[in-house]
């Protein structure tokens, strides 16, 4: 990640927690572990570590090429997951195109709940750091149909408690806070730009899946399966929420 | 002629659309959302009986209001309540303090409105009463319908007694 964006996230993250009060759950100690873990993430080693694993399969160029773009190209084609690939003929996460991946060029294919796989994704992912958003949930009917699934599944009540993702993440509501911590807007927040993040309270590197996972888990919403094409729809609905935000991989997050 | 045009789009569907299926995870939630969707708004009557100034109820009724789950728990529940469910599995509580501020909650939040004073304010006032308390936390729904609050009867995470006892609570002095 550039300095400059690193810098301004920090601030940014900084100061979203600042407002003190024995409200928020995080105590001073805390905001100092986070910003020290700001300046050095304990998720670039990871990220590192799936640079490593991509190398296997021929890097940047080898994904570039097995994706059909050039290599100047890659981030911006990166920047638009997930997407419909034609060859795929669905609408894809990245970890599932590197599934694709793995499979055409006699790699085992690694389940998207791997940690190899985590790892190899955020690395993915941040080929296209500093690279605005650019998903296009119009591009054809496929994405059309992935961003009306993700709205439904989105804002379908379901579950113990009967509550839906809108019921904690809608205009309305955002801001307000639940059990000590402020309800994310996860347009403003950029969560379709900064997952996969390091999870400080997890101490692990977790997808934009996996944290909506987190929720449903949580809420006491019955959890959906990674890859499942509701949960990659959630996917398009909320990165599309972001969309024209800069990516920044790996993302630090409570 | 025919017999060689389907011959040839049948290879050559073999040939260019790879099936993916197999390599790709993409299984079916279907079943699962399904399965887990909220019934319809239900009105609820109060049984009789139902509110209480009977310590040990308003006990459960404070006890579930500021507990997620059996899990998170140290210590034991109020007589009457248990850390588990029918299943062996962590009992849910109400985690309503999660939305609400109340007397002594302990990081209470404001999703909902705060219900410090209810007695006073609301019944006392005659602005809401025993029912209203009863059919919100049953389900929020009837009277709200896009409410952003937890449904705890319809969606059986309570049962009649526990709603009553969580209502007795809210309507109780504090
Ligand atoms: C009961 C409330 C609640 C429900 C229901 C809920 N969320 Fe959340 N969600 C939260 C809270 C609170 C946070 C932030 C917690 C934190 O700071 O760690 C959050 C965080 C998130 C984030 C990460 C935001 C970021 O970038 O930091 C995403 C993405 C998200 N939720 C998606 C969902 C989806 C999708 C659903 C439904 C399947 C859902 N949520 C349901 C309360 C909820
Ligand atoms: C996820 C957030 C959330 C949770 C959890 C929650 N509530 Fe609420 N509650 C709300 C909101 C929002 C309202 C206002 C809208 C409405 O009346 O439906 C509300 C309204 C109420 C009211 C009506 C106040 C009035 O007189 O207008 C009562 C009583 C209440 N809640 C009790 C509870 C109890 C008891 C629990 C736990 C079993 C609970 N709530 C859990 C969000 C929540």
């Amino acid at each position: 990640m550039k300095t400059g964006i690193k810098i301004a996230l920090s601030l940014a993250l900084l100061s979203s927690l600042s407002f003190g009060g024995e409200q928020f759950a995080m105590s001073d100690s805390d905001r100092a572990m986070y910003a020290e873990m700001l300046e050095n993430n304990p998720a670039d080693i990871m990220v590192a570590h799936g640079e490593e694993l991509l190398s296997d399969m021929g890097g940047d160029a080898g994904l570039a090429k097995y994706l059909g773009v050039s290599e100047s190209e890659l981030p911006k084609y990166i920047a638009g997951f997930p997407r419909y690939i034609e060859k795929f003929d669905m609408v894809v996460g990245l970890g599932q195109a590197l599934q694709a991946m793995m499979h055409d060029t006699g790699k085992k294919v690694l389940k998207l709940d791997s940690s190899d796989m985590n790892d190899m994704l955020a690395y993915t992912k941040s080929i296209a750091n500093d690279e605005p958003i650019n998903i296009d949930v119009n591009a054809n009917q496929h994405m059309k149909d992935a961003y009306a699934l993700g709205q439904i599944t989105f804002d379908t009540k379901r579950g113990g408690r009967g509550l839906s993702c809108l019921s904690c993440h809608s205009p309305d509501v955002i801001g307000t806070i639940l059990r000590t911590q402020p309800l994310p807007d996860l347009g403003v927040n950029n969560s379709g730009g900064t997952w996969p993040a390091y999870r400080m309270t997890k101490s692990n590197l977790t997808t934009l899946q996996g944290r909506m996972q987190g929720c449903m888990k949580n809420a006491l919403l019955a959890v959906i399966p990674l890859g499942s094409p509701d949960i990659v729809a959630l996917e398009v609905y909320v990165t599309d929420k972001a969309k024209g935000k800069a990516i920044a991989i790996p993302g630090l997050k409570r | 002629m025919r017999k060689t045009i389907v011959m040839s789009l049948l290879l050559g569907s073999s040939i260019f659309a790879a099936d993916y299926s197999g390599v790709i995870e993409s299984p079916d939630a279907k079943k699962i959302i399904e399965k887990d969707l909220l019934g319809p708004v239900k009105v609820y009557t109060m049984p009789s009986g139902c509110i209480t100034t009977d310590p040990e109820a308003i006990a459960r009724g404070a006890f579930i209001f500021h507990n997620l789950n059996g899990e998170a728990i140290k210590g034991n529940p109020p007589k009457g309540l248990s850390k588990t469910d029918a299943k062996g599995k962590p009992k849910q509580y109400g985690n309503c303090v999660a939305c609400h501020n109340v007397e002594g909650a302990k990081g209470g939040g404001n999703i909902g409105p705060d219900l410090t004073g209810y007695k006073a304010s609301f019944i006392d006032s005659h602005a809401r009463d025993n029912q209203f308390v009863y059919q919100k936390i049953a389900d929020a729904r009837v009277d709200s319908p896009n409410t952003h609050m937890t449904i705890n009867l319809t969606t059986k995470l309570f049962n009649e007694r526990e709603i009553c006892d969580i209502a007795s609570y809210i309507v109780s002095p504090k």
